[in-house]
């Protein structure tokens, strides 16, 4: 891989995002330099990716174009420029790509004089499902709504809304999945829940692509996520990768060992790494190259004879990338 | 059809039930009281007169208005539409839904209103069923029209109630008295002259030629269906964050 | 990277202690932005769409009239007698324009008054040196202002017409100065009036769809119900129910502060006095301030 720093100033390249399934023939979510803007203001700049089954996630921070970009691959939206292929069809205008697909979008309510389960009879009869009942009663079931599912929907707290939505767009099983913050509004326990039903269903070979700005909702559930920023792709692929990709920005570890200040010095000597600290009775190393640090750490030790407790990456997790994209 | 016959229900779930159409039935009740009024009162000679402009001009575009805004303009406001377009239908089939249920509730809470005037129209002097059956047929055909158009300006515009006003009050109600070549473009001359030319209504008032009203009805019923799907196809969100 | 001595820059909230206006000045910078509202302005293009379009409307018919006087004059004599003979004079423009009027008020009170509420920002008014009730005046005023603004307009088109076509313009100053206080009369009343019931029925109604449907069924029915009244020779409920009906109300005053007849046959049929329209005017406009005081007093945010 280059050593070009994952956020540039001009418009990234497409570049292909989920590292899984091989044998995916067609993408089925593909961007090809996409924009949409309303009069001056540019909502989503130029983003071209293409995506296949797994679980990707798509990070920003609010205003940062993710609904806007879900509307747009869910054909609610045109672009302004640029391709949207969806199952291999533009979504726009063409309502038979919602066989394989279902959204579950943020902002638009759904009908709050319905209960939960005439809702999912909706869905699923609109979808055109032979035994629309059985399977709205299945579906119902599995988001965990059964209790409630013969209330008014306007009754319903947040979570449940959320469920309820969910509901509707997994009751034809769709093969590709579209959220948009999901798990707004959910307790723990529901959360886990349906992190745990995306992950097997991504298993199965489905596309899934969901949206949030909380990093440790992507972090847990996303094989690669997307990181959007000001309408921008700011980097893709899986997070780690995309870290060691920033190479003009120093990793950092921090190492409990027998004797942290004569490692310190040690490690001082080596090329790659360039600063050293003592803090809070832990070594806390800066390196520039994270590869050639890794091999040289244990050799270095042994040589001077200091046993390692602990090495840990701290600054490897999908907050301290997500920082570093966006303070650019 | 089962696909259509869902949309239309949940359509209706969405407009009854609330309190839009308690307010649009004791305004439909209005001119059914008013005949019982008169009946009761030994009849008069211009109670058809009275009535069907009760009815013809302030009952049912105003029914079909509030009906026909909430149909599909209330559901875009809300966001709620998004759920019936995200899936494997025709839009056209969800336009001809809509615009089918604002057709419907529009003639079912006005049908009593229609009944009893063109009921008294007939039993006036020289009246007769002929010209009674001919008002409730002009004022079903304009109900319908009215509702088409009103739902499609629901889903052309967040104003539509407003628009739909300016158009009644307005436009409607001007025209009465000013330009004749601008007769065609009105619905409730349409369905005046409809009532003429089936016998019912006022001898002594001009109105639009039988054929021009037919025509103009028909396409107040088609074309807006048509602009509907179109506009459905071509459904957007609203931006904004 | 902090130095040495670690210096934090607070570059965020700001406080302020100097002085501060008082809560007049804040009731009357709503009071004004409740009447640009009312005509779209400070939104984008498309909220002043219906404003303007409403008021170009309104004014159409002076502006028509003055045109057409001065053409005529340009062909000949006519003068005086023109204006006589044309249908569009100060005293009939009360019926012209009356529809318009209630249109414009269904279209935008509800905007000016359900907003706030469905967006769940009254608290962020009311904990301000601005009381409830101020906030209550303050919008009800910019409407009626608006209100005001919309009626008196054609008929300030009209006078100026009237005077630019006059032999000499402080002649025709003379001749057209007792119009003055009956159009501001007659503006008045219709801004008190509908405005004020526009305004009750949207503070109570804060979605837009139903109370628009709602003010236009105010403005509307009762007239109907006054004129089936009338023709079914129920007199005595006829001429009662033209004091509470808005639209029939303003045309007995506005024959009464003209000295014509009313447009609307049941009201001319009622034969009420001149004080009566305006007493129950103004009663109407008391009864419309006290119930959106209320409104805004009790209502729990």
């Amino acid at each position: 891989m280059t050593a070009t720093p994952a956020v540039a100033s001009e418009p990234a390249p497409p570049a292909p995002a989920t590292p899984n399934a091989p044998n995916a023939p067609v993408a089925a979510i593909e961007l090809e330099h996409v924009s949409r803007w309303y009069g001056n203001v540019v909502a989503i700049n130029d983003i071209s990716f293409a995506l296949g089954p797994g679980v990707t996630g798509l990070l920003g921070p609010n205003g940062a174009g993710k609904s806007t970009l879900l509307h747009l691959i869910a054909g609610l939206l045109a672009p302004s420029a640029g391709q949207v292929r969806l199952a291999g069809r533009r979504p726009f205008g063409d309502p038979t790509v919602y066989h394989e697909v279902g959204l579950v979008p943020e902002r638009e309510a759904i009908h709050p004089y319905l209960t939960g389960h005439q809702f999912a009879l909706l869905n699923a009869e609109l979808q055109g499902l032979p035994d629309a009942g059985a399977a709205a009663d299945r579906v119902i079931a599995t988001v965990d709504l059964t209790e409630a599912a013969h209330r008014q929907i306007r009754t319903y707290s947040k979570g449940m809304r959320q469920r309820a939505k969910l509901a509707g767009a997994l009751v034809h099983d769709p093969r590709i999945l579209l959220l948009d913050e999901p798990f707004n509004g959910m307790d723990p326990r529901q959360r886990l829940h349906m992190m745990s039903l995306l992950r097997s269903m991504a298993a199965a070979g489905r596309v899934i692509l969901f949206s949030s700005h909380i990093l440790e909702e992507v972090e847990r559930l996303a094989e690669a996520v997307l990181v959007v920023y000001a309408g921008r792709l700011a980097a893709s692929g899986d997070f780690r990768s995309i870290r060691r990709l920033m190479t003009d920005r120093p990793h950092r570890f921090t190492i409990r060992s027998s004797d942290d200040r004569r490692l310190a010095s040690a490690l001082l000597a080596q090329p790659a790494v360039f600063g050293a600290e003592l803090v809070d009775g832990l070594l806390a190393v800066r390196t520039s190259d994270y590869a050639a640090f890794t091999r040289a750490l244990a050799g270095v030790a042994r040589g001077a004879g200091i046993r390692l407790f602990e090495v840990a990456p701290t600054d490897d997790s999908l907050e301290s990338v997500f920082s570093y994209l966006v303070r650019r | 059809m089962r696909v259509f016959g869902r949309l239309v229900l949940v359509t209706l779930q969405g407009l009854l039930g609330r309190r839009r159409i308690v307010l649009m039935l004791l305004l439909a009740a209005l001119p059914v009281l008013v005949g019982l009024a008169i009946r009761l009162g030994g009849g008069r000679a211009d109670a058809p007169a009275i009535l069907d402009t009760l009815v013809i001009r302030t009952v049912l575009p105003l029914v079909a208005l509030v009906i026909g805004s909430a149909a599909l303009g209330s559901e875009i406001e809300d966001g709620t539409v998004v759920y019936l377009l995200i899936k494997p239908v025709p839009r056209w089939v969800v336009a001809l839904a809509k615009i089918a249920v604002a057709v419907g509730v529009t003639l079912a809470l006005t049908l009593p209103a229609m009944l009893v005037t063109g009921l008294l129209i007939g039993t006036a002097q020289g009246g007769s069923l002929g010209s009674s059956l001919g008002f409730v047929l002009a004022a079903i055909a304009g109900g319908a029209a009215y509702a088409s158009v009103f739902t499609t300006l629901g889903a052309l515009t967040t104003r539509a109630l407003v628009v739909g006003l300016a158009y009644t009050l307005l436009w409607e109600g001007a025209l009465a008295g000013l330009l004749e070549g601008t007769r065609f473009l009105s619905i409730r001359q349409a369905t005046l002259g409809l009532a003429a030319a089936l016998g019912a209504g006022d001898p002594d008032v001009a109105t639009l030629e039988p054929i021009a009203s037919l025509v103009v009805l028909a396409l107040a019923i088609a074309v807006p269906l048509a602009l509907t799907a179109l506009a459905l196809q071509r459904f957007q969100v609203r931006a904004g964050d | 990277m902090s130095g040495a001595a670690g210096n934090i820059y607070d570059l965020g909230y700001r406080g302020y202690d100097g002085p501060r206006v008082g809560r007049r000045a804040v009731a009357v910078a709503l009071l004004r932005q409740t009447l640009a509202a009312s005509y779209g302005i400070g939104r984008g293009g498309r909220a002043k769409l219906v404003p303007f379009g409403l008021g170009a409307l309104g004014l159409l018919p002076a502006v028509l009239a003055v045109g057409i006087a001065a053409l005529v004059s340009q062909a000949g004599p006519a003068g005086p007698n023109l204006e006589e003979a044309s249908p569009i004079r100060h005293d009939t423009y009360q019926g012209l324009s009356a529809t318009i009027v209630m249109l414009f008020c269904a279209a935008q009170a509800p905007e000016l008054f359900g907003r706030d509420q469905r967006y769940g920002v009254l608290p962020l008014y009311f904990s301000r040196s601005l009381g409830r009730a101020d906030y209550a005046l303050a919008r009800l005023g910019g409407l009626a202002l608006a209100v005001f603004a919309l009626s008196i307009a054609p008929h300030i088109v009209l006078t100026l017409g009237a005077v630019l076509a006059a032999t000499d313009p402080l002649t025709g100053l003379a001749n057209e100065a007792h119009e003055v206080p009956r159009a501001l009369a007659i503006s008045v009343l219709d801004a008190g009036l509908l405005a004020g019931v526009a305004g009750v029925i949207a503070a109570w109604t804060p979605r837009r769809a139903y109370a628009t449907a709602a003010i236009i069924g105010a403005f509307i029915v009762p007239p109907i119900v006054v004129a089936l009244s009338a023709r079914l020779a129920a007199g005595g409920l006829a001429r009662a129910l033209v004091l509470v009906t808005p639209g029939d109300l303003l045309d007995g005053a506005n024959a009464a502060i003209y000295g014509s007849i009313p447009d609307s046959p049941a009201v001319a049929a009622a034969g009420l006095p001149a004080w009566s329209y305006l007493a129950a005017a103004a009663l109407g406009i008391a009864v419309c301030v006290t119930l959106m005081l209320r409104r805004y007093v009790r209502i729990t945010v």
